[in-house]
């Protein structure tokens, strides 16, 4: 287990992505607070548990539809009003979708200490999501270890399309030359030794000088 | 599942050609040629003092006219509710009805916007479960309650427009005339009709037209109407005798003018026979519903109902308007251009009803969470809930 210090104490309030609508030990279902605006697939993001224990988690999965299940959405645009025109014209749509994010816990701090494990109770119900800002990010993924729970992953993305995403979100978070880049990718090699294939397709996914 | 569909198939066939309004094709021409020739002038002055059962307009100069959807409006706002509830139940020891408004607002143009909410209104004890004075109670029923709906939705749909943004219009649900208010007594009308018109009053001293949505319309005053037009017993210019006429047909096989008229609605008729281009609307018609002379307690007649029918593009609505309203072109002209418009960008019924619908109906989750909250509390006074047996055999069934 890793134990960095934490670089910045949790926020609250003000800034956050949303709010957590279902929890586990896992990971956690957030509503974003405005339609269509959620963090990135691969994103690292916290979210409190109490005033000493914070949850840190991946972002790994995003969707937009109706709040009821029973309504699906219909088309409502033309050749002459599409995209942001269609939102203007209804303006109740914004009431009736939301956009939710998934997300896969990767740690949490507890008492100062970050650790790599699973947090030991769930975030709360209806708490907060908040970005992790480049010092938390650093002081997050300082150790890489972590990225053996994220390839363990099974949920609506394919775990290495998650890792890679996870990659190249931190790698242009730190602007750091790649040198967290390229520490990431020794330990995926060393965890996926026995999986070479695998190991090729996450690591020409990432691609850095494309990003 | 216990509805064995074999047995009722052959039927269903059967009922469904039976209602096919195509073996009344050739009594069409007559409708048609009837509503070319109408003559408002003979109309009203066989109406003056006539015998008849049949609901109709009220007499007019020009029935046949129809106009085309107006320019449209660059900015507007409209506000729709409606409302549905959880009636009193004798399975259940607490006693109470439940009255859910589903409370939409939405703007239109630089700044679009929109309010979406729910108001629920809670009624327990026994003034408020019972209708009338001590000496003739009536209670709360699914009946009656359907009047009280219509008047806290006009009321909450006053709320929604208090503070709104000009031109402003507010939408129901359904009809603005409240039928239901002819069979049930007096005090269901002094319960209902006060709040209802209060309301109604609200629009008109703000000038905010007030109208209302019936899809898919099963009226007939103008088919009914077009019976008066062809109708030649006694002949033309004079009154209108049905009493006579029926008796003859058993007396002396007598056969009216006016069954040549097919058994078709309003709606049918401006869908098939005269149609009515998609925007285009009917002449404006005078409700003579018997109802609408409670609305006129204080001597006017601005709170009559009056109506037309417009082809909103997927079918024929009938919108109805207060009186007040269908005086002032402008206002009629509003009305008809934001109706269409509402049915156009909800794919043909007023988006801002759908979404007040969506947000009064209680579901069944809805329906237990206030039953739980109930048994809470009656928990937390020491009171368990025991079922009664009836009511208690449908949660727990059993072989």
């Amino acid at each position: 287990m890793a134990a960095n210090v934490v670089a910045s104490s949790n926020r609250s309030g003000a800034l956050r992505h949303g709010e957590v609508i279902e929890t586990s030990t896992v990971g956690f279902l957030a509503e974003s607070d405005r339609l269509h605006h959620l963090p990135q697939l691969g994103e690292l993001v916290q979210a409190r548990i109490d005033d000493d224990l914070t949850a840190y988690a991946v972002v790994s999965f995003g969707e937009t539809s109706g709040i009821d299940p029973g309504r699906r959405a219909v088309r409502r645009g033309s050749p002459d009003s599409a995209d942001n025109d269609v939102y203007a014209r209804h303006p109740e749509l914004d009431h009736v979708l939301r956009t939710i994010f998934r997300t896969a816990a990767v740690g949490y701090a507890q008492d100062g200490r970050i650790r790599h494990a699973l947090p030991p109770v769930p975030v709360p119900l209806h708490f907060g999501v908040q970005p992790c800002d480049e010092d938390d990010v650093r002081a997050f993924c300082e150790r890489t270890d972590y990225l053996a729970s994220l390839l363990a992953y099974r949920g609506e993305v394919a775990a290495e399309q998650l890792v890679a995403a996870h990659l190249r979100w931190v790698d242009a978070t730190l602007d750091d030359d790649h040198e967290w880049l390229g520490r990431a990718c020794r330990t995926l090699a060393r965890l996926m030794k026995r999986d070479y294939d695998r190991l090729v397709i996450l690591l020409e996914s990432i691609d850095p000088d494309n990003s | 599942m216990t509805l064995d569909l074999a047995r009722i198939a052959g039927q269903i066939a059967a009922m469904v050609a039976d209602l096919h309004p195509d073996d009344q094709r050739e009594r069409f021409a007559a409708l048609e040629h009837t509503w070319e020739t109408i003559d408002g002038a003979d109309i009203r002055s066989r109406l003056d003092g006539a015998k008849h059962s049949f609901l109709l307009p009220a007499p007019q100069d020009s029935y046949n006219e129809r106009h085309p959807l107006p320019a449209p409006r660059e900015a507007y706002c409209v506000a729709a509710t409606d409302g549905s509830f959880i009636l009193p139940s004798r399975h259940n020891p607490a006693r109470y009805y439940l009255l859910n408004t589903g409370l939409v607002r939405l703007e239109y143009g630089p700044e679009p916007r929109a309010l979406l909410d729910s108001e629920p209104i809670l009624k327990f004890g026994e003034d408020e479960l019972m209708i009338g004075s001590p000496v003739h109670r009536i209670p709360v029923n699914g009946t009656n309650i359907g009047p009280k709906r219509a008047a806290e939705e006009l009321r909450a749909a006053a709320n929604l427009l208090a503070d709104a943004p000009e031109p402003a219009l507010a939408l129901q649900d359904g009809t603005l005339i409240l039928w239901a208010l002819e069979t049930l007594p007096e005090p269901v009308a002094a319960w209902t009709l006060p709040g209802f018109l209060e309301a109604m009053a609200w629009f008109r001293d703000y000038q905010i037209p007030l109208a209302s949505y019936v899809s898919a319309p099963g009226t007939r005053e103008i088919v009914n109407l077009m019976r008066i037009a062809i109708c030649d017993y006694p002949p033309a210019g004079k009154k209108i005798n049905c009493d006579e006429c029926r008796g003859r047909i058993l007396s002396e096989g007598h056969s009216p003018a006016c069954d040549i008229i097919p058994e078709v609605t309003d709606r049918f008729f401006f869908e098939s026979i005269e149609p009515l281009e998609p925007g285009e609307r009917s002449a404006i018609f005078q409700s003579t519903s018997q109802i609408l002379d409670r609305y006129c307690a204080d001597g006017s007649t601005d709170f009559r109902i009056d109506y037309f029918y417009l082809n909103v593009g997927l079918e024929i609505g009938r919108v109805e308007i207060p009186h007040w309203v269908s005086k002032q072109p402008e206002l009629v002209d509003f009305v008809h251009w934001a109706v269409y418009d509402q049915c156009e960008r909800g794919r043909g019924y007023p988006v801002a009803l759908q979404e007040a619908h969506e947000l009064a109906v209680l579901s069944t989750a809805d329906r237990l969470v206030m039953e739980i909250a109930i048994e809470r509390e009656l928990a937390r006074h020491g009171i368990v809930l025991t079922y009664t047996g009836k009511d208690g055999s449908k949660r727990g069934r059993f072989v």
